[in-house]
């Protein structure tokens, strides 16, 4: 099943100027950024991603073992935007980015930890996809757990629709 | 894959050749203005197109639609076999998914595409085109000409590029009510337009060109949005006088959050 994200330049330049900042403790920053499915042909799937909420520093737990991790209050803002943008079926997907240049993967710890969420994610808004985004320094790639389904199908493609137009696409295999 | 082939077109960036294929276009409507489109998108490289025509080529078509020829017209060709004829002359393998119909009529393959050419005739088919390139995120370039005036013609047209997130052809002053009604006025009383194939190449390659830059970024412009206005019995293509005097610098007719599949919402 294809499936490919898109967001508009400015909302990129915003995500990715946010995560590059230095945090007090954490060596890395995450997000959330909220998106809403469009449907491709043949079964196909778009998320089109619209808006980015910035987690405050303060919000971080230190845990020296992991490049970040976020507290209850940033989990419970998450799941509270959720439950009031579920009307119109807008998902969320945790994002962060990997201080590469090229395709990125999961590493360990991200797919220990970061697909623990969608569960949750899925029972306040149950008809709305989420999932999970990184970026590099100049490509990027996201799973995406659509509704019911219990494990996540990894993008295509993701465009930045901006001047100039960026477009990542996965060419190894995943 | 690099060769030759591109070796003039270098300037537009070491990885051009490879942003270039990587690009998904739309064209909707292959006629005066999405002949030409399609023909110099094809030379420059790009191999993946979604484009839509439900016509066929006839005999008034034939001095301006770019690679019909005149057996076209007994032949009934349809206009998306020129245009598929054209792409594959010059890119073989390329990825064409072209539809014999009103893009409306099956809306889904469209929205693949990176960037979106709309090359249709009334205000009504511009704004439809662009609430789905808004919808979906896919730049926006409209191109259309006219012929006003009898006794002295006047030839005039549009390049507009309208962006998800920035200004769009309300904001450019291009679409108003007014002129959306005044069409609506007119329904089955259009008449055929004069259409002719220089003004459609003008407007053509500089759409074309706005598709290169947003792709490649060689000017390193910035390029958010633009409005051209073509002067056909000047000969000049220049910013949009209404452009030039915006105030508006926020789009208030498109929200960020209005994508995807639009969502029926109790009240």
């Amino acid at each position: 099943m294809r499936i490919d994200i898109k967001l508009t330049g400015r909302l990129y330049n915003k995500i990715v100027r946010d995560l590059a900042r230095p945090h007090p403790f954490a060596t890395e920053r995450v997000g959330f950024v909220f998106g809403r499915v469009g449907l491709l042909a043949d079964e196909g799937a778009l998320i089109l991603l619209s808006r980015y909420q910035v987690i405050p520093d303060d919000q971080y737990v230190n845990d020296p073992s992991v490049g970040a991790r976020i507290g209850s209050e940033a989990l419970t803002w998450a799941m509270q935007s959720l439950y009031f943008g579920r009307a119109t079926r807008e998902g969320i997907f945790h994002i962060h980015m990997h201080q590469h240049k090229g395709e990125t993967r999961m590493s360990r710890i991200d797919s220990r930890d970061i697909p623990k969420f969608m569960p949750g994610f899925q029972s306040v808004s149950s008809e709305a996809a989420h999932g999970i985004i990184i970026l590099s320094l100049n490509h990027g790639s996201g799973w995406v757990w659509l509704p019911s389904r219990k494990e996540p199908i990894p993008t295509n493609t993701m465009s930045v629709i901006g001047a100039p137009v960026g477009i990542f696409e996965w060419r190894i295999k995943r | 894959m690099s060769t030759d082939r591109f070796s003039r077109q270098s300037f537009l960036g070491e990885n051009s050749e490879d942003l270039i294929s990587r690009c998904t276009i739309g064209v909707v409507g292959l006629g005066g203005g999405g002949s030409h489109i399609i023909q110099q998108l094809a030379h420059i490289g790009f191999q993946r197109y979604i484009i839509y025509d439900d016509d066929v080529v006839e005999e008034s078509n034939l001095n301006r639609l770019v690679g019909a020829r005149t057996v076209d017209v007994s032949a009934m060709t349809q206009k998306l076999h020129i245009a598929k004829m054209m792409i594959y002359g010059l890119q073989p393998n390329a990825n064409v998914k072209g539809f014999a119909c009103k893009w409306q009529e099956n809306p889904k393959p469209l929205r693949e595409c990176q960037i979106v050419f709309g090359c249709v005739d009334s205000y009504k088919g511009r704004e439809e085109l662009e609430i789905a390139c808004r919808r979906y995120l896919m730049h926006y370039i409209d191109i259309g000409m006219d012929v006003h005036g009898k006794e002295r013609p006047v030839i005039g047209g549009q390049v507009i590029l309208s962006s998800p997130g920035e200004l769009c052809m309300r904001c450019m002053g291009f679409l108003t009510d007014e002129n959306l009604a005044a069409e609506a006025g007119l329904y089955g009383n259009a008449g055929s337009r004069p259409q002719v194939i220089w003004p459609n190449g003008v407007l053509a390659s500089t759409a074309v060109g706005l598709a290169v830059e947003i792709v490649t970024g060689w000017t390193r412009h910035s390029l958010s949005h633009a409005y051209m206005v073509y002067d056909g019995n000047q000969a000049t293509i220049s910013k949009s006088i209404t452009l030039r005097n915006l105030k508006t610098v926020t789009c208030p007719h498109f929200l960020d959050t209005d994508v995807g599949d639009p969502i029926l919402v109790g009240l």
